[in-house]
């Protein structure tokens, strides 16, 4: 079962999609660690006890956090999306793809997991057996959230819609059902194209998939448009999530969670938000359209 | 359908094949690359035929149009190869690494009539394509002044390894990230008459750029300036930022928003006197299939469209594209002169090393002129 909130993350990392000036101030006013986990305080104050983080950088950090509250923080579920891709994008352009990934295991290896990854066929991994690379970057990525209880893995965004237009099935169940297997939870998926997502993880064979994707009122990045996730929603039978419900700002908060709300089949919300004032206005708001 | 073939599978090229293969009227036949490793995991999961060599892949597959995402020094050669087989060409930025390489590509084109496409993505940005037509209503009166500037922190330090750092290979900031902001000047204004002030910078690289500055100057009375700096870390992805005076107001704008001063109002876009914004939500139209930007679709779109006939003005085409090779190379010869008038003024090759983080720009300047007069 899904939490119906779940408290987003990207204001944390400067991320805002309507405007870079907006995306300048978040920046700034997240600078340090502290103001980060004081929004989360406040948010599971408010009663928001699932978050989706990224894995970026800093969230190592956050869940370093988490742990050291852990008794007074022990409801929290978290819903980690990965990889956080600008991360790996400068690697990318400076020694390609593969020279990236190999940068990325060897460094966050340590010489013992090395070894392992030596006995088990070294890096002519990459050629013979790319699933297996991508299980070792999953549990890479999931290292930040030792310890912590996690309720859904979703694919990120960029990853997932590459690999929808690729057509790539084997990478699509894999990711599925390597989270079930190694992990024991559920895996999801980012997109910016759900209906598209929604037919192909079906037509994959993948049973209910969970898809998170942005959907608001003002059909912001909903591709190709908001009728066809509008008919995705009610015809398809997946788990959906909503993020991008305010549009980064561009809709009246009252109407956009009044118009998610109205989409039925929408099993959880995702927003972030910077103030204790706007999490509870949310939140309620939620509460009471739902 | 359309068969369409691949030449270059990095990150591009892997985007451009995401977004074509999934295209109703599109089918993703072949791909060309010089990674084994690559080729053989597009053979084993996506059903291409693949290629070392795209001059066997032309001749095994009944190719319509070709999609090069190749590193640029490898542009003109292939696109003549491709031009004399008739297909229509999408080609990454820049065209070419020299004016004269991109005007003999221009040459092999001549009268054919084929779809020529150079992936200046900024031109399929809903904010700068509504800025082309804000510009077009004279909005703003006159346009005097505009400053173009484009940050990132895609260079952080030191690399030697791969084509990005290689001047030679199309790598350094000038080719790979200002060639962004110089297209979307020249988009908005067209190519200016000459350039003045220019200066190529070394931050961290040693071999390549990484900071490049000019000013633009027009005939028709208008100037601006482009700055562009890709080792700024401040900003978390690349950023365009435009400002444009005008005589009858100002335009602020980057890919995300737009703030527009008038001096009176406009009814036609319900702007008010004094500042207006308005934010990509108010405007932004879905694609089809979104993969990192919907800029990216609809620029492949677009191209998919020039092919079948459904339209027919082309705005990212060769000689567009060329305009801003030319303007690569004034900057260049522009800043080389900047850089020998400071050797004078400051008393010559022997302020060499005076500034320890420019030592190797003033190395390897001194360098090539040994080599000039040996």
């Amino acid at each position: 079962m899904l939490d119906r909130i779940i408290f987003g993350d990207n204001q944390f990392f400067g991320i805002n999609h309507m405007s870079e000036d907006k995306a300048q101030a978040l920046a700034e006013r997240f600078k340090n660690l502290k103001a980060i986990t004081d929004v989360i305080e406040t948010a599971y104050d408010c009663g928001i006890r699932a978050f989706m983080f990224n894995t970026h950088e800093r969230t190592a950090d956050i869940c370093e956090y988490l742990r050291r509250n852990e008794s007074r923080l022990r409801e929290i579920v978290l819903y980690p999306s990965m990889p956080y891709a600008h991360k790996y994008a400068n690697a990318v352009a400076e020694k390609g793809i593969f020279g990236a990934i190999k940068e990325f295991i060897v460094t966050g290896s340590t010489a013992g997991d090395i070894l392992e990854m030596l006995t088990k066929g070294g890096m002519t991994l990459f050629e013979q057996d790319t699933i297996k690379v991508m299980q070792i970057l999953i549990d890479m990525e999931m290292k930040m959230f030792r310890g912590l209880n996690v309720k859904v893995v979703f694919l990120q965004n960029i990853v997932t819609d590459l690999l929808l237009g690729f057509r790539a099935k084997d990478y699509l169940t894999g990711f599925v059902s390597y989270v079930r297997s190694r992990y024991g939870v559920d895996a999801g998926f980012n997109t910016m194209n759900m209906p598209m997502l929604v037919d192909f993880l079906i037509e994959c064979g993948i049973e209910n998939p969970i898809v998170c994707s942005s959907i608001n009122k003002a059909g912001y990045l909903m591709n190709p448009d908001k009728g066809a996730y509008e008919k995705s929603l009610k015809e398809k039978t997946f788990c959906a999530m909503a993020m991008s419900v305010l549009a980064s700002g561009g809709i009246k908060p009252r109407d956009a969670i009044e118009y998610v709300c109205n989409q039925k089949a929408i099993k959880s919300i995702v927003f972030g938000a910077s103030s204790r004032q706007h999490i509870i206005e949310t939140k309620e708001l939620i509460e009471k359209y739902s | 359908m359309i068969k369409a073939g691949f030449i270059g599978f990095g990150r591009m090229g892997m985007t451009h094949f995401s977004i074509l293969n999934i295209h109703p009227s599109v089918q993703a036949v072949a791909v060309c690359d010089q990674s084994a490793t690559m080729l053989k995991i597009a053979k084993k999961y996506l059903n291409v035929q693949t290629y070392t060599d795209y001059e066997k892949m032309l001749d095994e597959c009944q190719l319509d149009c070709v999609i090069i995402s190749t590193p640029g020094d490898s542009h003109a050669e292939i696109m003549k190869v491709c031009l004399q087989r008739g297909l229509h060409i999408f080609v990454e930025k820049p065209l070419a690494m020299t004016v004269l390489d991109g005007q003999s590509v221009i040459a092999e084109l001549g009268a054919r009539p084929l779809v020529n496409q150079v992936g200046y993505v900024n031109r399929f940005n809903e904010v700068f394509m509504e800025i082309k037509q804000l510009l077009a209503r004279d909005l703003i009166g006159n346009v005097v002044n505009f400053s173009s500037e484009m940050y990132g922190a895609t260079v952080l330090k030191d690399s030697k390894s791969g084509w990005r750092s290689n001047k030679k290979a199309g790598g350094g900031c000038m080719f790979e990230f200002a060639s962004h902001c110089i297209d979307l000047v020249v988009y908005l204004f067209d190519k200016p008459d000459s350039v003045a002030g220019s200066v190529l910078q070394s931050i961290y690289s040693s071999e390549v750029e990484d900071l490049v500055s000019s000013t633009f100057i027009y005939k028709k009375g208008l100037s601006g300036s482009i700055s562009v700096n890709w080792s700024d870390e401040t900003f978390r992805k690349p950023v365009n930022i435009i400002k444009i005076f005008g005589t009858h107001g100002k335009i602020i704008a980057d890919k995300h928003s737009f703030k527009i001063y008038l001096k009176k109002s406009d009814n036609l876009n319900g702007f008010d006197p004094g500042w207006n914004t308005r934010y990509i939500t108010d405007f932004a139209r879905s694609v089809r299939f979104y993969v990192r930007g919907n800029e990216f679709t609809r620029q492949l779109d677009y191209f998919v469209d020039c092919i079948e006939g459904r339209v027919s003005d082309n705005v990212a085409c060769f000689s567009e594209g060329l305009k801003t090779d030319i303007l690569m190379e004034e900057i260049t010869k522009d800043a080389a002169m900047q850089a020998g008038r400071a050797i004078m003024a400051s008393g010559g090759v022997a302020a060499l090393g005076r500034t320890p983080e420019r030592k190797s720009f003033w190395k390897k300047l001194f360098r090539s002129k040994e080599k000039k007069y040996a």
